[in-house]
């Protein structure tokens, strides 16, 4: 035990034993979904490669020296921002994003690496003792460090992919010990983007909403004043935004808030995933027995709805199981992020726990109906490479920080 | 949130909270899914995932009496539109191609606008091979459209049977809902004739082949390698009493005339022949019949759509006078030596009710022989309107004969309470009943009563329920599973009904006979002429008659519509199908071949 005990406070099982165990049920799920599926034979062979690729890459950050994520933040942050102009001008378009960089064979989403970047990035500025979180200058680079690889890629456009951003930016603004009128002048905004899709009367109530915190927070009213245009602004910017969109992705949104208005369109690949999932029963079908994955209701199940072929080939419990294994991670995550006092690392740590967490609801969430269909991944589960090793690298960073732990105390 | 440093403990628990109250909720709703609503999405899944395919059973084949094919089945495409996935852009390619009028396939469409869109309409039947060579090269351009091979009735052999068949029409929305188990959007069930009376022997069972479907509701294979597939269970096979010759012949006959003919056996109450003239063409209803012919048809002033062999009412004449006669006798009134002077006619009160002839003396048998008028009036006045009405009842005028495809009149055998109510009590004078006994006035009979009529003179007094169809053919020995049909006997003296048919046998045997112009030298036949007359034209020419005389076969009621005398223009008619059906000659085939004698000597 002498060993074992070594072993973890070097590496720690925790994170590691459940995200093989959810690669490896990945890879069962994206077989079923292929097996039988005429144009995606061979991606199950693709994802195990990516698997051990990934794997290998989580190997390699996780040795890196403790110092390289605080050398490497700005320079990778640069490419960052440099790729994801790169690909909104030599990009390949794929499902009306034009999200793929290509070189060769070989492609990647620059959108996935950005993640990266951005996290330290904003794990970097926020995490310097000289930056204050309540300083308006200070929260307002914290803010551009984010907004600006979403503007970026909400011009590819993805959708999905900005909304990781806007919310692992903001939690780990907040995580930074944002004050509550700090987080009121952050939040806000996006609250009221979030009511104007529900239509004028909900803006108009929000912003009134608005102004009533404002008068409670008792700041002095050019403040006030600055954050209530700010406020507004957000509303119209979003209708820029959603006029932006794609039209299909503008029907997805139109859809969740109606789905009666479109059974057979977008509505329907949610109602397919609602039927795998509920077909499945306590126990699921059996493997490569759920007729809805083995008969191809659901396009492209292998990726944004692989939790379907889970939910129908192995039930309840299945499903329960993959929930189980995506809890413990995400509470030990948040336990590492709490015990580091190192507010850079522990900043990295809330970022990637938030993107995973963000990635899982509302993936899990569109697969069981509670959530609109946003194309998102379900991390280590759905098939792809790009997203399997950005999320193995990410987590070699948090293992890297746990690796190195009592260094930074 | 008061503490503003970096990762406090709140800060953690907030997090922790939002975690642990999302995946709650989501497992929540898992539960909800997988163990609470399992039923309804498995059933959602199923009917999503396997698509019954049904398979039409071929319907029933018509043979005559001696398994002669009627009518058969024949392949033929159809053109089906599913409107879910069909764009109303291709209407006016479609219409074109198919060769239907314009705008027909969006009224097709709206008429069956409650049906689910994902079933297909049959747009156009019996299509041809140059459409369905069209639609191979342009499919995929065709999204929604496809073709089906079909069976369509085919009625290629030689018998038009159209008052007799029937035809088939797509089943109606009410229709549908009473029978859903049994048939589907599109399906054609019997209208009329026998289609219609025997359909659910000539139906059969729908097959069903089940399927896997992928989203796209393709097919990828079967549904547990085709177990649970049922295949078709043909219709039965309908044995007609029809004969084909005697059908073939009278068919041919009264093509030219308006009029009817039904032929039966006299020992059965089976139809041999039953004709109404003029007819249609069955054919033209096997295919989707168009607005025009059925609109054609139906306004027709000579109403080729109504069967007048057994709907149409007519006054039989003196094919009627048998009636008076048996009550007569029967009654014991007179007996067949009575005598009545016939100078040519007969004056009652203020009123002559004329003769064809100065007939002089004449007795029973003589009277039906040469149709005299004057013994019948005198007849009549002895025995009252209350006893014809009885024996006119009992052999079944007056209500329907029960004719198995239950299309019939019961014409009107007018009574002493029937005039009461006409004419007002006792306001009617006994006159009215010298136009009955002669078979005028309000008496109206349809040629099948008067066929029923003859065969029961004919078989020594029984009274059959007339039937089209003798049974089902069991194909496996090729013996018949006859259906049962009432009879009745009358309760008429051998002795009286010997005399009547001894009369009706002179009609023909006798020179003086009306009828002896259709004398035949093998085949003895007896018979009553009749010429009814009638407000609209020239009278209608009847004849009642059966054959062999000692051993009848058959039993005829002709009736040709304005034309002239029963003896000129019914009894040939009548003589030809009967040596049609006893020496099982196709008289039109023999006619069109003197015809090309007669050619060919010129």
């Amino acid at each position: 035990m002498q060993v074992g005990y070594k072993l973890q406070d070097k590496f720690d099982f925790y994170i590691f034993i459940p995200v093989i165990i959810l690669i490896s049920i990945g890879l069962i799920a994206v077989y079923s979904a292929t097996i039988n599926h005429p144009t995606a034979q061979g991606n199950f062979e693709k994802q195990l490669f990516w698997s051990i690729f990934s794997l290998l890459a989580f190997v390699v950050v996780y040795y890196l020296p403790s110092q390289t994520m605080r050398i490497s933040a700005w320079p990778v942050y640069g490419i960052t921002i440099i790729t994801l102009i790169a690909v909104l001008i030599i990009g390949k378009t794929v499902y009306g994003a034009k999200s793929w960089i290509n070189f060769g064979p070989v492609g990647f989403q620059p959108a996935e690496f950005a993640k990266i970047g951005t996290i330290l990035a904003l794990a970097v500025w926020l995490g310097t003792k000289k930056h204050n979180i309540n300083n308006v200058k200070d929260i307002g680079v914290a803010l551009l460090l984010g907004i600006f690889p979403v503007m970026l890629i909400l011009m590819e456009p993805d959708l999905g992919t900005s909304i990781v951003f806007v919310f692992f930016t903001l939690v780990i603004i907040y995580w930074s010990g944002i004050s509550l009128f700090g987080l009121f002048v952050v939040l806000s905004p996006a609250i009221v983007v979030f009511s104007s899709i529900f239509g004028t009367i909900s803006l108009i109530l929000t912003l009134i909403g608005t102004i009533i915190l404002l008068f409670l927070f008792k700041r002095d009213l050019f403040i006030s004043a600055t954050v209530f245009v700010l406020n507004v602004a957000a509303g119209f910017v979003f209708d820029y935004v959603f006029s932006i969109l794609q039209p299909h992705q503008q029907k997805r949104i139109e859809t969740f808030l109606d789905p009666a208005s479109d059974p057979l369109g977008s509505g329907y690949n949610s109602l397919q995933a609602k039927v795998a999932i509920g077909s499945g029963g306590f126990w699921g079908k059996g493997f490569l027995e759920g007729n809805q994955t083995q008969l191809r209701f659901i396009p492209e199940q292998w990726t944004d709805f692989i939790y379907c072929v889970v939910g129908e080939e192995f039930g309840f419990l299945g499903s329960l199981f993959v929930i189980l294994l995506f809890t413990i991670l995400f509470l030990r995550m948040l336990h590492l992020a709490f015990q580091i006092r190192n507010q850079f690392r522990s900043l990295i740590i809330i970022g990637v726990l938030t993107l995973f967490f963000v990635h899982f609801a509302i993936n899990i969430g569109m697969n069981v109906g509670i959530m609109p269909i946003i194309g998102l991944p379900l991390p280590f589960i759905s098939y792809g490479g790009s997203s399997l090793t950005v999320n193995m690298i990410l987590l070699g960073i948090v293992m890297n920080i746990y690796r190195n732990r009592k260094m930074h105390i | 949130m008061m503490d503003t440093g970096h990762g406090t403990d709140l800060r953690r628990k907030i997090i922790q909270f939002i975690i642990v109250a999302f995946i709650g909720l989501i497992v929540f709703q898992l539960f909800r899914m997988q163990v609470i609503e399992y039923e309804v999405y498995t059933e959602r899944s199923r009917s999503n995932s396997i698509k019954a395919i049904k398979l039409n059973s071929p319907r029933g084949v018509f043979y005559d009496r001696n398994l002669k094919v009627l009518v058969s089945n024949q392949p033929t495409y159809t053109f089906q539109i599913t409107p879910s996935d069909y764009s109303d852009s291709l209407n006016s390619i479609l219409e074109n191609v198919v060769g239907i009028d314009s705008g027909r396939i969006a009224e097709i469409l709206y008429q069956k606008r409650m049906y689910s869109e994902f079933l297909p309409r049959s747009i156009k039947k019996d299509v041809s091979f140059e459409s369905i060579a069209w639609y191979e090269e342009q499919s995929e351009f065709l999204p929604g459209v496809n073709y089906i091979v079909d069976m369509q009735r085919d009625y290629s052999f030689g018998i038009k049977g159209s008052h007799i068949f029937g035809y088939l029409k797509e089943i109606n929305a009410d229709q549908l809902k009473l029978m859903k188990d049994k048939y589907d959007m599109g399906d054609e069930i019997g209208f009329n004739g026998i289609e219609k009376a025997y359909e659910k022997y000539l139906r059969g069972e729908k097959g069903v082949n089940y399927f896997l479907v992928d989203s796209r509701r393709k097919t990828i294979g079967s549904y547990l390698n085709g177990s649970k597939n049922r295949r078709p269970v043909k219709g039965k096979d309908l044995v007609l009493s029809i004969d084909y010759f005697a059908q073939k012949s009278a068919e041919y006959l009264l093509q030219n005339h308006q009029g009817a003919l039904v032929a039966i056996e006299p020992n059965t109450g089976e139809i041999l022949a039953l004709v109404s003239s003029p007819s249609y063409d069955l054919k033209d209803f096997a295919s989707v019949t168009t607005h025009d012919l059925w609109k054609e048809l139906s306004s027709d002033p000579r109403k080729p759509l109504f069967n007048r062999a057994t709907m149409s009412v007519y006054p039989p004449g003196s094919t009627f006078k048998m009636i008076t006669a048996i009550a007569a006798l029967e009654e014991g009134i007179v007996n067949e030596n009575w005598q009545v002077n016939c100078a040519g006619g007969y004056q009652y009160g203020d009123r002559f009710f004329g003769c064809t002839h100065q007939h002089g003396r004449t007795n029973l048998i003589e009277a039906i022989e040469k149709s005299c008028n004057t013994y019948f009036y005198q007849l009549i006045l002895k025995v009252g309107l209350d006893k014809w009405n009885e024996y006119a009842k009992l052999f079944g005028f007056g209500s329907r004969t029960g004719l198995d495809t239950q299309e019939e009149s019961s014409g009107l055998l007018p009574s002493r309470d029937y005039y009461n109510r006409v004419y007002g009590k006792n306001k009617w004078s006994n006159g009215l009943t010298l136009n009955l006994t002669i078979g005028q006035g309000e008496l109206g009979t349809t040629p099948l009563q008067l066929a029923v009529y003859t065969a029961a003179l004919a078989n020594g007094g029984t009274l059959y329920q007339p039937h089209l169809v003798k049974g089902v053919l069991n194909s496996k020995n090729n013996s018949i599973e006859e259906f049962v049909f009432n009879s009745e006997k009358i309760n008429i003296s051998e002795r009286t009904l010997d005399i009547i048919k001894k009369g009706m046998e002179r009609v023909v045997s006798s020179p003086e006979g009306t009828a002896s112009l259709i004398k035949l030298p093998d085949l003895t036949i007896a018979g009553k002429t009749g010429t009814s007359q009638n407000p609209f034209g020239k009278n209608h020419a009847v004849f009642v008659g059966y054959a062999p005389v000692d051993n009848p076969q058959i039993a005829i009621a002709v009736l040709v519509e304005n034309i002239g005398y029963g003896s000129t223009f019914a009894a040939p008619i009548a003589r030809d199908v009967i040596d049609a059906y006893i020496n099982k000659i196709d008289i039109s085939d023999q006619n069109e071949k003197e015809e090309i004698k007669i050619t060919e000597n010129n």
